[in-house]
């Protein structure tokens, strides 16, 4: 189980656990179908610390780099 | 008559559908967020009024978009639903559709973007869903008007069945709140008391305020903590999550059944666009490069040509025809001089312009309608994290660069209140097009050489102070609540050229519309105010009222190098619309064209008065229209002059600067 963060980009992975992710983010992660258990793939990375773009099912999201380190995956 | 509400996620095909149900055209764009608030028409048979809403993923709102939704559901009479479902996302959409099932008001689905579905290999049985809903689903694609006679006739025959709302299993623990809250909360006329119950637990903000006006804080207050500490107990979970899981178990099994899928492996165009346009290194060059481009299709390539032209025949063939005809029928000196030197030149002055404001609202809309709008969200975030703001608010900005108005409302979407009101007072410093004539004719008369380049530095100046501001505001008098991101990236699509043109003139024709009202009434207005002085009328110009009024403002406006009463006049009628600006000198300075209005201006005017003038014109005051919607969605009067006051601050620092630097430098 790692951060979000050490994905590599193009690389796939399952979604563990969201507790450690702020309230507001993570109420819209799941409206977006983001949640525990959700197959996801880091698209891409902004340069200086900027946000990421993951897509689950066809639905591309950005979030933050800081929102993204809370997030813990399973590599697939 | 019967009305109909709109319901669906955001970005799937409401407004279009809409649009095509109504025979009128309300702004869409490949977006969420688009639509913010709430907007009524006519079904085209006249029978039903339909009701567009912004888009939400549940009832629970968290931005001032969303709450539109939920107060429009709660507060005001409508007799059925029209959910709008994206095929292509069934299983968040259909998220929410449990939670308006419940809510128990008749529904129909309409089961949109199904071309997108197929082309991903999806398959939805619809006989199928609509068993298991029990409701009628129709497939349409809004987009091309497919399926949408039917989607009239189901609304139509469906006015009279009553539907009965659904009863989804929640676990006992949850169950036996329900039942709890049921009894504190006694009869219920307007809703299903189990929807209320189930929202209340849920954490809906707007319920739980319903709710406390009916029920004392410390009942509420038990049953809410009582509910929490049992499921807890029972589930090793929250509330809200028990609530989505089994909503979610329940979609999962609908669309176990009755969705098929073909696995279509190949990568989309999306995709490969995005590679390279949220690329970690080219992503911002490139959208820079976009936003050079379209400023020279505009002022260089293509629109300056095309308003040349134009100019040249209001001055020329138009002038002539107007004087030879008011000769004709023998009209009075009074009249010929109203016509011509007021109302042409005034209202002629501003709507050579036309052809340039076009050309920029048209690639505004193809930005818009393309999906690379939310990407610029995505690409600008860092940036924008820097100033205390997120990426969504690049959105409002960048709509602000076609008008302001449209712009602040899009701030809607903002989830925080601090980072919404910030953007809303920064997005004037988005050079609108309104202010376009004036760049348009400064830069033709001093900067004839470097035209788009002079244009694209005042572009980048209202950005670049938007940014220090920001970042200003956010360490001072708005500082705590952090900044929140997350956007949702919707695939690409290829603009229609129908829907681009339609989505055109929607804008512009505000433009058109103003130079017939605001720009006629005002230059009317400032041509009488320059025909009569004190001592009688058709008075030397420098004798005039307009010439009293201006020299007030000229003392102050000495340090800033256009200390002239023409100045002065002409920056006071520019609060009404800032291309009145344009008018009032094309009146003042009594000529027939753009062109030899650029020659006389060589005599008041030095390049660097001009640049000085033409960054006070940016930056000093938004339009009345702008600030009316600032008032409007702040419901503040303190923050609206403090939009006010800041600007008119800003724009006289800014102009000294650059006007007493420039001097030493010897311009
Ligand atoms: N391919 C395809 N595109 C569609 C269809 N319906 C709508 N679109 C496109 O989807 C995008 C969003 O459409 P809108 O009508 O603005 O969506 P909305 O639901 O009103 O969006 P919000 O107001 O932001 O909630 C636009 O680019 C439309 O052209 C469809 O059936 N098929
Ligand atoms: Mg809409």
């Amino acid at each position: 189980m790692v951060a979000m963060t050490q994905l590599r980009v193009g690389e796939r992975a399952k979604i563990v656990d969201l507790s450690r992710v702020s309230d507001l983010v993570k109420r819209r992660l799941l409206d977006m179908g983001v949640t525990e258990g959700a197959e996801i793939c880091l698209k891409c990375t902004m340069p200086l610390g900027g946000p990421f773009m993951i897509e689950n099912c066809g639905q591309c999201v950005g979030i933050r780099r800081n929102e993204a380190m809370n997030i813990q995956v399973k590599p697939l | 008559m019967m009305h109909i509400a709109l319901v669906g996620n955001p970005n799937t095909g409401k407004t279009s559908l809409f649009n095509q149900l109504t025979g009128t055209y309300e702004y869409v764009g490949n977006w969420s967020g688009v639509t913010v608030e709430k907007k009524v028409g006519v079904l085209r048979n006249k029978q039903a009024k339909v009701i567009d809403l912004p888009g939400v993923y549940s009832l629970h709102p968290l931005s001032r978009d969303e709450r539109v939704v939920t107060q429009f559901l709660l507060t005001e009479s409508f007799d059925e639903m029209l959910n709008i479902v994206d095929a292509s996302q069934l299983e968040r959409n259909l998220l929410l559709t449990v939670q308006l099932l419940e809510f128990g008001k008749p529904l129909a689905i309409a089961l949109n973007m199904v071309d997108v579905a197929e082309r991903r290999g999806i398959f939805i049985d619809q006989t199928k869903l609509a068993t298991m809903l029990r409701v009628p689903v129709v497939p349409v694609v809004a987009r091309t008007g497919k399926g949408c006679d039917q989607v009239e006739h189901m609304l139509l025959e469906k006015a009279t069945e009553q539907t009965e709302p659904l009863t989804l299993f929640y676990g006992g623990a949850m169950e036996r709140a329900i039942e709890r809250f049921r009894a504190a909360w006694g009869t219920e006329e307007k809703f299903p008391v189990r929807w209320l119950a189930i929202q209340f637990y849920e954490g809906n903000s707007y319920v739980r305020d319903y709710v406390a006006e009916k029920l004392p804080e410390a009942t509420w207050r038990s049953l809410y903590e009582q509910a929490e500490k049992e499921v807890q107990q029972a589930e090793q979970m929250s509330l809200a999550q028990l609530i989505y899981e089994r909503r979610r178990s329940f979609v999962k099994e609908i669309i176990e059944q009755s969705v098929q899928r073909k696995e279509i492996e190949r990568v989309t165009l999306t995709e490969r666009i995005d590679a390279v346009v949220t690329n970690k290194y080219v992503g911002i060059p490139i959208f820079l490069l976009a936003m050079y481009v379209l400023f020279q299709l505009t002022f260089d390539w293509i629109g300056a040509p095309l308003s040349d032209l134009l100019d040249a025949f209001f001055a020329g063939p138009l002038t002539d025809s107007m004087t030879a005809v008011l000769k004709a029928i023998g009209a009075s000196e009074f009249i010929r001089a109203l016509i011509v030197d007021g109302i042409i030149a005034g209202v002629g002055g501003v709507l050579v312009f036309v052809p340039q404001i076009f050309i920029l609202f048209f690639f505004i809309s193809f930005l818009e309608d393309s999906g690379y709008m939310a990407r610029v969200a995505l690409v600008m975030d860092r940036l924008m994290e820097a100033v205390g703001l997120n990426g969504k608010a690049f959105i409002p900005l960048i709509i602000g660069f076609g008008c302001n108005v449209p712009g602040v409302m899009a701030a809607r979407t903002i989830e925080q209140p601090r980072e919404r009101l910030v953007t809303m007072l920064l997005t004037p410093l988005m050079s609108c097009s309104a202010r376009l004539p004036v760049y348009a004719l400064f830069v033709g008369a001093f900067f004839a050489t470097h035209q788009a380049l002079v244009v694209l530095s005042l572009y980048v100046l209202g950005v670049s102070l938007a940014l220090i501001l920001a970042k200003l505001f956010s360490l001072t008098i708005l500082k705590e609540e952090s900044s929140v991101f997350v956007v949702e990236l919707p695939p690409y699509r290829m603009p229609q050229w129908q829907a681009l043109w339609r989505s055109t003139w929607d804008k512009g024709k505000g433009f058109v519309k103003k130079a017939g009202t605001f720009i006629f009434g005002g230059s009317v207005a400032i041509w009488l105010l320059s025909y009569v002085g004190p001592h009688g009328v058709n008075v030397n110009m420098d004798d005039s009222f307009l010439a009293m009024i201006g020299s007030v403002l000229a003392p102050l406006l000495a340090p800033l190098g256009f200390g002239t009463w023409q100045a002065g006049a002409a920056l006071l009628t520019g609060f009404l619309a800032k291309e009145v600006v344009v008018s009032t000198m094309n009146i003042i300075y009594h000529v027939p064209d753009v062109e030899s209005l650029q020659g006389l201006m060589a005599s008041h005017f030095t390049a660097l008065s001009a640049f000085s003038f033409m960054v006070f014109v940016l930056l000093y005051v938004p339009c009345l229209a702008t600030v009316a919607t600032i008032y409007k969605e702040t419901r503040s009067r303190k923050w609206t002059m403090f939009s006010i006051g800041y600007a008119l601050v800003l724009a006289y620092i800014v102009s000294f600067v650059i006007y007493q630097a420039g001097s030493l430098f010897g311009f």
